[in-house]
C-alpha cells in the first residue's frame, strides 16, 4: 500500500496509508470462479434470457423499455428481438466487468450516469438483474454452479450493481 | 393469489423436493451461508461452522415447512400460523432475509432443473415463496 505523509501543525509528520480507491476486493479464487465460467457463456443467448426473465418475472421492470414493442405475454417477451438484443449489449458489457473486477467503478463510470442521470433506472433493478444473471447461469451450468461460484457471482454482480448506482450518491 | 397454472408449477417443481427435503434442505442452507454469510446469525445453534448432519437435519425442518405451504397454498395463513408466531416472538428474522433465502432456493433449483426451469415456473415459484414470506412475517407488528 501507498504512503502518504502529512505535515501536521508544529511539524508533526505523520505518515498514512493510502487506500486504494476501490471498494471491493475479490480474492484469487473468487476471480478464477468468475473467469473460468465466463469462459464458457454463450452471451448473445444468455443476454436475452437474463433481460427476458427479469421483465417476466418482474413486470414493472418493463416501464423502462415502453419502446421494445410487444411484451404482452411471457412468450411475446423471450421472442422479442429487442429484448434479445439489449440482453445480448447488457450481458456483453458484463463481460467488461469481468475483465475489470479490481476497477468497477472507473469502468462502469459512464454507464452510471447514462443509468442514473439519463435513464433515471431505479438502482434496485440493477440489483433484480444481477440475480436472474446468477439464475440463468446455474441453468446452464448446473452442478458447477456450486455455493462457492454462486457466492463469487454473487459479490461480482452487487459489485456492479454498486458501480452503476455511483451516480445517485 | 396463485392462479391455477401458477399453483400447477409449483406442484410440479415441489414434484421434484418431495421425498428429499433433506438434501434439498442442506444445500439451500449451505448456499443461504455460503453466499449470504450474515444470515449465519439466526442458526448460531448450528455453530460456526455447520457440518452435513446438522445442515439436513434443519434443512429437512425447512423444506418440510414449504411442504405445508404446496399443500395450502389457498390456505396460506392459517397452515403456516404457528410458523408466523414463531418467526414474530422468537426467530425473530428480519423481513430483508427472505429474498435472499428466495434467491438461492431459484438458484438450487435452477441447477438441479437446468432448462426444465422454465420462467414460467420461476415466475411461480417466486410468487409463492415471497408469499409465504410475507405470511412468516405478518405477524411481526
Amino acid at each position: 500500500m501507498e504512503k502518504q505523509q502529512h505535515r501536521l501543525a508544529f511539524g508533526t509528520l505523520v505518515i498514512t496509508s493510502k487506500l486504494p480507491d476501490t471498494m471491493v476486493h475479490f480474492t484469487a479464487e473468487e476471480k478464477a470462479a468468475v473467469v473460468s465460467l465466463w469462459a464458457k457463456v454463450n452471451v448473445e443467448l444468455v443476454g436475452g434470457e437474463v433481460l427476458g426473465r427479469l421483465l417476466v418475472v418482474y413486470p414493472w421492470t418493463q416501464r423502462f423499455f415502453d419502446n421494445f414493442g410487444n411484451l404482452s405475454s411471457e412468450s411475446a417477451i423471450m421472442g422479442n428481438p429487442k429484448v434479445k438484443a439489449h440482453g445480448k449489449k447488457v450481458l456483453t458489457s458484463f463481460g467488461n466487468a469481468v475483465k475489470h473486477m479490481d476497477d468497477l467503478k472507473d469502468t462502469f463510470a459512464e454507464l452510471s450516469e447514462l443509468h442514473c442521470d439519463k435513464m433515471h433506472v431505479d438502482p434496485e433493478n440493477f440489483k433484480l438483474l444481477g440475480n436472474m444473471i446468477l439464475i440463468v447461469l446455474a441453468t446452464h451450468f448446473s452442478k458447477e454452479f456450486t455455493p462457492q461460484v454462486q457466492a463469487a457471482w454473487q459479490k461480482l454482480t452487487t459489485a456492479v450493481a454498486n458501480a452503476l448506482a455511483h451516480r445517485y450518491h | 393469489m396463485l392462479s391455477a397454472q401458477e399453483r400447477a408449477h409449483v406442484a410440479q417443481v415441489w414434484d421434484l423436493i418431495a421425498g428429499h427435503e433433506a438434501a434439498f434442505g442442506a444445500e439451500l442452507l449451505l448456499r443461504l451461508f455460503t453466499v449470504y454469510p450474515s444470515t449465519k446469525i439466526y442458526f448460531k445453534h448450528l455453530g460456526v461452522c455447520p457440518d452435513e448432519a446438522q445442515l439436513l437435519t434443519h434443512g429437512q425442518r425447512v423444506l418440510e415447512a414449504v411442504g405445508v405451504a404446496v399443500q395450502h397454498t389457498d390456505h396460506l395463513r392459517a397452515a403456516l400460523s404457528p410458523l408466523a408466531d414463531l418467526h414474530a416472538q422468537v426467530l425473530r428474522v428480519d423481513p430483508a432475509n427472505f429474498p435472499l433465502l428466495i434467491q438461492c432456493f431459484h438458484v438450487m433449483l435452477a441447477s438441479h432443473l437446468q432448462g426444465e426451469f422454465t420462467v414460467q415456473m420461476q415466475a411461480a415459484w417466486d410468487k409463492f415463496l415471497t408469499e409465504v414470506a410475507m405470511v412468516l412475517t405478518e405477524k411481526y407488528r
